[in-house]
């Protein structure tokens, strides 16, 4: 691999782990609140893929927009594919969730019911939208605008960049410097004292799936965009935002970030040294180094903590 | 209390109706109809590909109906297989198990056929495949599987012959898609590149890959003047798309499962300048077919697609042997296989006849070039290169 060619596969690396990164904030944030692995976030993703793409497709004109045009149906996209992904986290947390906590269900409840609430998802997205891939509507003609160390990005691969670290950004806002985040963090160290201390806890609980689902919307969107939209699109990027989260220190905000970028830059990186077939090979192989090493992940685990 | 009795009600009530659907299943024959089923993908990532198949032997059903010469009647089924080989065996025990169903069109793709065929030569029930190009597929002595298509060795060589020698290309990078089909149709080309003194350089992407861009930056890197993608549209869509941002300006070439509109629409402008393979011909610009695709438009208010016309003529071919076999005193899974093995039918698209492997006869295979926004109909290849 020669030093341009490193350049090339790091930065699309970042980009594709950016990504990771915010999707891993939704499954981190929900676990650090209810210890609940939500497997069915990748289906809030897939939904904020549809939700960019059905508004955008119902708006965007024939020809192809510039100039603030395309900054306008960029953020039409974005924010449709965050109000989507909310409202199903929001809608999971009601109907498959809240019910069970209720109820005082085991763990492994929570799991099978995540499990299945994905498989739910998934097939009513195909059964709405089709299950042939959609392509997200042409918001601006997609030019290499920057270089970086001769590593050329497209517009595209900045909009993720730089959407992907405002949400970042903001969300450790939040949860740091917010009464909102502080709730979150009461609840994730200890939900009775919590409780006693006056934080309505089903309302938190509620807030921190929205908060997820508005980010893995988001990135739902983005992802489309620089790729294609399908209803089981959310598998293996969820798969790897999982991951991900777990390599940072699952319930850990700024883990999942780091993670997200890491198994980001990993990944390509081996795709462009050994070939896709070795993708998630190489991924794996780094999770499980750094969890022998750290079994909590990088920066360990807990919301409340160190968050 | 109440709980559990419902438990044991619930269970024999269960088990009861489970097998009063089972019945039903083997009944419906009764009222004398035979069947043809079809099995492909009618759900699932490739749901294009199958509706463009199942739509023609919906209409080769139902004017073979229509035009008065049946004294029987045909109705048509479907076994969704998703395009998956796990899903296959469940598809074929289901036509297999439906006691009316005479002949399978299928199945579409090549990795259930793998799986299935040998249940259905068990059944003695005939699987004819207007679609299933993987090479080795007529070699396992399958006993009732018949292809009515050339397959990808035919469709390999094709790619390598026009590369080589109408592009005359010294470099090309052959890229599969990890599936039965993408490995098959690569290896295929691959050989036939290298036979031909053309270096080649062989790279795997896994379908459904969340990222195409370093598979663009591992394909440019290697400064090919032509590449191969053995895969289907869904992911070829992509795949263009990162290949335009990567910069890649040499011949870009794909087989018949990325020949489909959907390829347009999902790779937009980067699909401009693709050459497409396949073994079928194009039934809107042969003048054997216009009729048919004229038919098939106004029927399904779209114009015919991929291996439309191809599985009309299979259709049209098991039911000329029927109508034979019908008329001998009845129509019989075994007598249906022994009959179209030995059958020649003209159909609309060629001459379809099958050798003693139940191997298609002819092999010609026909290029495509998509321009704006249509796939627009080449030739043959053999013709094109001269």
């Amino acid at each position: 691999m020669s030093l341009s060619e490193f350049w090339d596969f790091l930065v699309l690396g970042v980009v594709l782990g950016s990504l990771y990164a915010v999707i891993a904030i939704g499954y981190t944030l929900v676990y650090g609140v209810l210890q609940l692995l939500n497997f069915a976030h990748s289906e809030v993703f897939m939904f904020g893929g549809y939700g960019g793409l059905l508004a955008l497709t119902a708006l965007i004109p024939e020809t192809t927009p510039s100039g603030t045009g395309s900054v306008v149906y960029v953020l039409i996209g974005m924010v449709a594919g965050a109000a989507l992904g909310g409202a199903v986290a929001f809608g999971l947390e009601r109907v498959a969730y809240r019910p069970l906590r209720r109820r005082g269900a085991p763990r492994l409840v929570f799991l099978i019911t995540a499990i299945g609430a994905s498989f739910f998802l998934y097939n009513l997205a195909g059964k709405l939208f089709g299950r042939n891939p959609l392509p997200m509507p042409t918001m601006y003609e997609n030019k290499r605008v920057l270089s970086v160390f001769g590593a050329e990005l497209t517009i595209t691969q900045v909009l993720i960049l730089v959407s992907a670290v405002v949400m970042m950004i903001g969300l450790d806002y939040v949860v740091n410097r917010t009464k909102m985040g502080s709730g979150i963090r009461a609840v994730a160290q200890d939900p009775d004292v919590a409780s006693l201390m006056g934080v309505d806890i089903d309302k938190v609980v509620s807030r921190t799936f929205v908060l997820g689902g508005l980010l893995g919307g988001a990135a739902g969107f983005l992802f489309g965009t620089n790729s294609q939209v399908w209803y089981t699109m959310g598998f293996l990027p969820g798969i790897t935002a999982f991951a991900a989260a777990v390599l940072g220190g699952i319930g850990n905000v700024r883990g999942a970030m780091l993670g997200g970028l890491l198994l980001g830059v990993v990944e390509t990186m081996t795709v462009g040294l050994w070939g896709d077939d070795w993708r998630y090979v190489g991924a794996f192989v780094v999770l499980v180094l750094v969890l022998m090493v750290r079994p909590t992940g990088i920066l360990g685990e807990r919301l409340g903590r160190t968050a | 209390m109440l709980n559990k009795t419902i438990v044991k009600l619930a269970v024999p009530m269960a088990i009861g109706a489970l097998a009063l659907t089972g019945c039903g299943g083997g009944d419906s024959g009764s009222d004398g109809a035979y069947k043809i089923a079809f099995q492909g993908p009618l759900s699932g990532d490739n749901v294009q590909l199958g509706q463009n198949m199942e739509n023609g032997i919906k209409l080769a059903i139902d004017q073979a109906k229509a035009s008065g010469d049946l004294d029987f009647e045909v109705e048509y089924v479907s076994v969704d297989d998703q395009g998956l080989p796990d899903k296959a065996t469940t598809a074929a025990q289901k036509a297999i198990d439906d006691e009316s169903v005479v002949a399978v069109i299928g199945p579409a793709f090549s990795g259930p056929a793998d799986t299935a065929a040998e249940m259905f030569g068990a059944a003695g029930l005939v699987a004819l495949s207007p679609s299933a190009t993987r090479a080795d597929l007529t070699t396992k002595g399958y006993k009732t599987f018949l292809r009515a298509v050339p397959n990808d060795s035919a469709q390999g060589s094709g790619m390598a012959k026009y590369l080589s020698q109408k592009v005359k290309a010294d470099k090309v990078v052959v890229v599969d898609d990890k599936t039965d089909y993408g490995i098959g149709l690569a290896d295929v080309a691959e050989k036939d590149l290298k036979a031909a003194g053309v270096d080649v350089v062989r790279q795997s992407v896994p379908q459904k890959t969340p990222d195409y861009s370093a598979a663009a930056k591992n394909v440019v890197k290697n400064k090919p003047d032509a590449m191969i993608y053995a895969g289907y549209y869904q992911d070829a869509g992509p795949f263009a798309r990162k290949l335009e941002e990567a910069g890649f300006d040499g011949v870009t070439m794909s087989g018949d499962g990325t020949n489909d509109a959907q390829f347009i629409d999902l790779a937009g402008d980067a699909s401009d300048g693709w050459l497409l393979t396949c073994a079928c011909t194009d039934a809107t610009k042969e003048e054997a077919t216009k009729k048919f695709a004229a038919d098939y438009e106004k029927e399904f208010k779209q114009a015919p697609g991929t291996y439309s016309a191809e599985s009309y003529d299979a259709t049209m071919m098991i039911i000329e042997q029927m109508k034979k076999l019908h008329a001998e005193g009845g129509v019989e899974r075994q007598a249906l296989v022994d009959a179209l093995r030995g059958a020649k039918y003209k159909g609309l698209t060629k001459e379809f006849s099958f050798d003693d492997k139940g191997e298609f006869t002819n092999q010609a295979i026909y290029l495509y070039e998509v321009k704006g926004e249509g796939i627009e109909y080449q030739g043959g290849i053999d013709e094109l290169v001269g």
